[in-house]
């Protein structure tokens, strides 16, 4: 009896071995191996699936010998054994794992394009109405409400707009804009497509990082077949629409350097204003957001925005993308309502510690966020109560350290990142992180001295408020955060340090 | 720049020409350039900024920008570990230090006989299942340092 199996192709799932499942199963007779997108609960890849008889059926970390009984559907768990995907809330993430990221018509089939059906039969003023009443913030770090960029670009008159998705997903930690690309492409396109038709836009790009080869492809391969469907029309004009790669700069995912990169330049950042709404691609108007926001557009205009205001908190509509990483057992991809807290997060999702690992830090926010002690866990996830707390949730990454982390060489490893990544446009963060990156050099020598540590904490002062952006102007937290909670890390060093 | 390099050159120069009242784009020209020659001669600046019409210094500016345009010959394969945070706190920094101890060289340098490049890079999306090796655009998750052994010598059979 012939069976059909699924292996997700997400890069991910790949790296853990799902090529050479799918290699070795091909050439069995009978077996039909589908290659799909990921469920992302990355600590059971490779997974394969089948089809049972209430759903599919799942063998995590599957091998070669798993053959034999996934045939007879022996030993197979369903979707209601793992909890970290039962108690999840998923929407823009709903279908992950189940369809083939290139087959047009099994999107529409299962749901997709409904959103931009659904603007293209509305004016534009009411396709930023539905992103105002749904309250819905950019998901890229900097939380902007959409409809206001929206209404800003649509009000500008110009003779070209533009459309840029933002997928230089540089915060470490962070994966949910690769997921997206490589897992439901026509989800991003359709979400480009209905913020050019509220702008009036004509042209688009997704300006993705270098570092994800496979999510640039499956975006062409995508663009190419919408554009066969004939999909890629607004208002019986064409939309045309490109993949543009980068070439290694974390700080092009700032919207004035990625725009300065995309227009072929050195990735530097711009003074703001004129924000890209008003001039931004080639001086004109541009909406920039990142992969993420796209999507959830797309989702928000197929269920309405009351869907999406009903989710979250006060001041953070809608779910979060969270990407768990580090050290933990189950790292992996969240999609959940705003406002539960870090501690909730790591108990339900993270599934404790590996073995032999205590908990130390948890950094949220990528390499601008801030490190959280164990005692600081209750913080909700929300824009607000971080932003009160002086920290970030940036892209929703959390990553998790253990008790052999050493705080002064991670603090070094984040300036050094730091320094390496500097656009160099402004002195503050070209100059100042490489001194802070050299005190720490100093300090994790053991030559610091106490004084070393209030100059960092004087030159994170300077950084944070003179940076052009939030390279510089973010940068010093974690460094700081490391010294405010793990003091005793840093002092370790200064009290046997040599007299200089 | 060889021969055939020139021709090479010439060649992707021509797809990158701007069409009729769009800009050039330095930054996806150079990108042509280097997936065709490997990386972007000092030679080339010249007849890019001339295909272009824009200065050579705006070229040279973009090349040197950018730390993923080469302007020197890199080995035949790059191994890239990845010291994202994530990676960072499932020890990737083991892995490094194994790679430079088997291929005898640091960070951003190339092994003598022309063969490997070892390089670090700062996330590659692939915190899931860390931490992550990219070899040529080959992600490998997972690796402990004594895998790497056997990761480079796999890598090196290949045939090039």
């Amino acid at each position: 009896m012939s069976v059909t199996i699924y292996l997700s192709n997400d890069t991910s799932a790949r790296a853990a071995g799902a090529d050479r499942l799918a290699a070795a199963w091909a050439e069995v007779s009978d077996v039909h191996i589908v290659r799909t997108s990921s469920r992302g609960a990355f600590f059971l890849e490779p997974l394969a699936e089948r089809d049972g008889p209430h759903g599919r059926l799942l063998w995590p970390r599957a091998n070669r010998d798993d053959l034999t009984r996934i045939r007879h559907g022996a030993g197979g768990i369903t979707l209601a054994d793992v909890p970290f995907l039962a108690q999840q809330t998923r929407a823009v993430f709903a279908r992950f794992g189940t369809a083939q990221p290139l087959l047009l018509e099994e999107y529409r089939a299962n749901g997709g394009w409904r959103g931009w059906e659904r603007a293209d039969g509305l004016p534009s003023e009411a396709v930023i109405a539905e992103m105002k009443s749904s309250g819905l913030r950019g998901r890229g770090g900097a939380a902007f409400p959409i409809w206001y960029k929206w209404d800003a670009a649509s009000q500008h008159r110009a003779d070209r707009k533009y459309v840029v998705a933002n997928a230089d997903e540089g915060d470490a930690g962070t994966y949910c804009d690769r997921m997206i690309m490589e897992g439901e492409p026509f989800r991003l396109i359709e979400g480009m497509l209905i913020c050019a038709k509220a702008i009036g836009a004509d042209r688009g790009y997704i300006y993705c990082r270098w570092e994800y080869p496979a999510a640039a492809a499956t975006m062409e391969s995508a663009i190419a077949e919408a554009e066969r469907a004939g999909l890629l029309t607004i208002d019986q004009r064409p939309f045309r629409l490109e993949v543009f790669r980068g070439a290694g700069s974390y700080v092009c995912g700032e919207e004035t350097a990625l725009l300065s990169s995309l227009e072929g330049g050195r990735g530097m950042v711009k003074v703001r204003p004129p924000y890209p709404a008003e001039a931004g691609l080639y001086g004109k108007p541009t909406v920039v957001s990142n992969v993420l926001t796209f999507a959830t557009v797309a989702e928000i205009m197929a269920r309405g925005a009351d869907w999406h205001a009903a989710l979250g908190t006060e001041g953070s509509k809608g779910l979060i993308a969270l990407q768990l990483g580090g050290r933990i057992r189950q790292p992996g991809l969240v999609e959940i309502p705003f406002g539960a807290t870090l501690a909730d997060v790591l108990e339900r999702f993270g599934g404790g510690m590996v073995e032999g690992s205590r908990f130390k830090a948890v950094q949220v926010g990528g390499p601008l966020g801030s490190l959280f002690p164990e005692s600081r866990l209750s913080i909700p996830l929300c824009f607000d109560r971080f932003s009160e707390a002086g920290a970030v949730l940036g892209h929703g990454g959390i990553v998790v350290f253990d008790h052999e982390t050493d705080m002064v060489e991670l603090a070094r490893h984040y300036m050094t990142f730091t320094a390496d990544e500097s656009c160099g446009k402004c002195a503050p963060c070209r100059i100042g992180s490489v001194r802070a990156r050299e005190l720490l050099e100093r300090i994790e020598r053991r030559n610091g001295t106490r004084e070393d540590l209030a100059l960092l904490a004087d030159l994170g002062a300077t950084m944070k408020a003179t940076s052009l952006c939030a390279h510089g102007g973010r940068a010093p937290y974690p460094v700081l955060t490391a010294i405010e909670h793990f003091g005793d890390d840093f002092d370790r060093r200064l009290t046997t340090r040599s007299q200089k | 720049m060889s021969p055939s390099e020139t021709l090479a050159l010439q060649r992707a120069l021509e797809q990158h020409r701007p069409e009729s009242g769009e800009p050039a784009n330095i930054l996806r020209t150079l990108i042509g350039v280097q997936r065709i020659l490997g990386y972007v001669p000092a030679s080339a600046i010249g007849p890019v900024a001339d295909a272009l019409r824009v200065p050579e210094a705006h070229v040279a500016g973009v090349l040197s920008y950018y730390p993923d345009l080469h302007a020197a010959p890199r080995g035949r394969r790059v191994v890239r570990v990845c010291l994202g945070e994530a990676c960072v706190a499932n020890r990737s920094c083991d892995v490094l230090a194994e790679c430079q101890r088997i291929l005898g060289i640091g960070i951003g340098e190339t092994t003598k006989d022309g063969r490997t490049t070892l390089e670090r890079v700062y996330c590659l999306g692939n915190c899931g299942v860390g931490p992550t090796v990219m070899i040529d655009e080959t992600i490998y998750g997972r690796v402990c340092p004594s895998d790497m052994g056997t990761v480079l010598s796999q890598v090196d059979d290949r045939p090039i």
